[in-house]
């Protein structure tokens, strides 16, 4: 993959990214460029810091130093650059987050109608649209508490693609699953891989992340330790840590 | 109770109705009543209005200051969180009897000629900011059992604070603080008696002077709580619909 990247687009820098919650070190000076249409799975143990890295990208979390700059812009305390950024970039949460309150249809349609100042009968017609393409047009008027988590998640999934962003985060987005629900919602970010939208998926699915992505980055104590292809990785780590990680995970297999 | 569960929109409609229909009628049974009651049904029902109608503006008015103060409390900025938490920490501590003679005797010598208010507004006032402080805490409570999830997600989406705010954290915060609300709101339909202190003719008045003039002050007062008690069930009908509505998707 890093031998087409000179070709590709950069749309995320992060440069010397560091983070800490208190006393503890989250992020030590994380570098990384993730390029248009790249899909980059992010693995390693809990508490690595690569959920923090990725909830840094759209200003979930603030980083203490460093810089990160999403399709050129600054992201910092300028309201203006975040919310251009976030207009970009959307986000699938481990716990799915849908509004309680709305209906399926109006958490997929609410933001594109605010955000995007689309007209209701607009935005709910491409709600419509994307509830179809992940397969639950037909619960577009339940509300989510009625819908089970691999639906719930799918639904999440739709309403971020309804803001057209250009990178799509995945925080875990198969975690608080059911194991028999995992498939149904890997099999939509399977299709979406395809489509070119940029992805990072932190996951700890090691066959989404051997099958369907491009590149491969290990997060071990706050820093990438490994940034190679999924084949590249799974065949041949190269730290200590990386292979006691791989043990581990393959238990599963 | 079941019923207003189902239809939630109907039952409130049947509040509505109902407490509009006793408002409008009950001065026609009254006069039925023996006297005292039967001579004086006039003034009941004036004062049953009064009432209904301090209840109402100082009501609303009171939520409003309740949001306002309790996303005061709330606030990164240091002055608006003292100044909420001020107004509460005054009001909760001091009478309500105290606040609507303060409100009467002192506030008209700060305003100047011109602008003087009725006693009606000066008990309107003092009751909207007493139920305001105590709307408050239940705003803030509501506002706190909102999960951050939510909020974080309609952030990661681009939605501004404002929108945020107006579209999940207020109408999510309001499942929670609404039941605390409509005890408030029906502590207040009977502390707008104590507007009697300054002279304003609501429900309490009118009983105090129909008895004083009869003699007769066991069918008086029992006529008036009865009275009383319709309005609190026709208030506690309409909060109880509008929560089962607000109850929708809600996780139990």
């Amino acid at each position: 993959m890093t031998s087409t990247s000179s070709s590709l687009k950069p749309i995320i820098e992060a440069r010397d990214v560091d983070k800490h919650f208190g006393a503890f070190h989250a992020l030590k000076k994380v570098n990384a460029t993730f390029y248009e249409g790249q899909v980059t799975a992010i693995i390693g143990p809990s508490g690595s810091g690569k959920s923090t890295f990725l909830r840094t990208l759209n200003r979930l979390e603030t980083h203490d130093t460093g810089s990160i700059k999403v399709d050129g812009i600054e992201l910092n305390d300028d309201l203006k650059n975040l919310d251009a950024i976030r207009r970009e970039v959307g986000m699938v949460f481990q716990s799915f987050n849908l509004f309680s309150h709305l209906s399926i249809l109006r958490n997929v349609a609410l933001a594109p109608m605010r955000v995007r100042k689309m007209s209701k009968e607009a935005a709910e017609a491409k709600a419509l649209a994307l509830l179809e393409r992940v397969g639950l047009k037909n619960q577009a008027e339940k509300y989510p508490v009625q819908l089970s988590g691999g639906q719930q998640q799918r639904v999440a999934i739709a309403r971020a693609l309804a803001m057209d962003p250009k990178v799509l985060l995945f925080d875990e987005p198969t975690s608080a699953l059911d194991p028999e629900m995992v498939n149904e919602v890997l099999a939509v970010m399977r299709e979406l891989a395809h489509t070119g939208i940029t992805m990072l998926v932190v996951t700890h699915e090691m066959g989404f992340a051997r099958e369907v992505a491009d590149r491969l980055i290990f997060f071990d104590h706050g820093t990438i330790l490994e940034d190679s292809s999924p084949g590249e990785f799974f065949s041949n780590p190269k730290h200590d840590r990386a292979k006691a990680f791989l043990t581990q995970v393959r238990h599963g297999f | 109770m079941n019923w207003t569960k189902q239809h939630p929109g109907l039952a409130m409609f049947a509040a509505m109705i109902g407490l509009l229909l006793f408002l409008w009628g009950m001065a026609v049974p009254l006069s039925w009543a023996p006297d005292p009651i039967g001579q004086a049904a006039q003034q009941f029902a004036e004062g049953t209005r009064m009432t209904v109608l301090l209840t109402l503006i100082s009501g609303t008015a009171g939520v409003v200051l309740g949001v306002l103060a309790g996303l005061g409390k709330l606030s990164s900025v240091p002055p608006l969180r003292w100044i909420s938490e001020f107004y509460v920490w005054l009001i909760r501590g001091t009478p309500l009897l105290l606040q609507i003679l303060f409100v009467w005797l002192a506030v008209p010598t700060l305003l100047p000629d011109s602008m003087q208010i009725s006693d009606f507004a000066c008990a309107a006032i003092a009751l909207a900011l007493n139920i305001g402080a105590y709307n408050a805490e239940c705003v803030r409570a509501g506002i706190l059992a909102v999960p951050h999830g939510q909020v974080e997600a309609a952030r990661a989406l681009g939605l501004s604070p404002f929108q945020t705010f107006v579209d999940i954290t207020l109408p999510q915060s309001m499942r929670v603080a609404l039941p605390a609300l409509a005890n408030n709101l029906a502590s207040l339909v009977k502390d707008s008696s104590l507007a009697y202190a300054i002279s304003v003719v609501e429900l309490t008045m009118v009983g105090y002077r129909v008895q004083a003039e009869s003699y007769q002050p066991i069918p008086v007062f029992v006529t008036i709580a009865v009275i009383y008690l319709i309005l609190t069930t026709a208030f506690t009908s309409l909060t109880a619909a509008l929560e089962s509505q607000l109850d929708v998707g809600r996780k139990r």
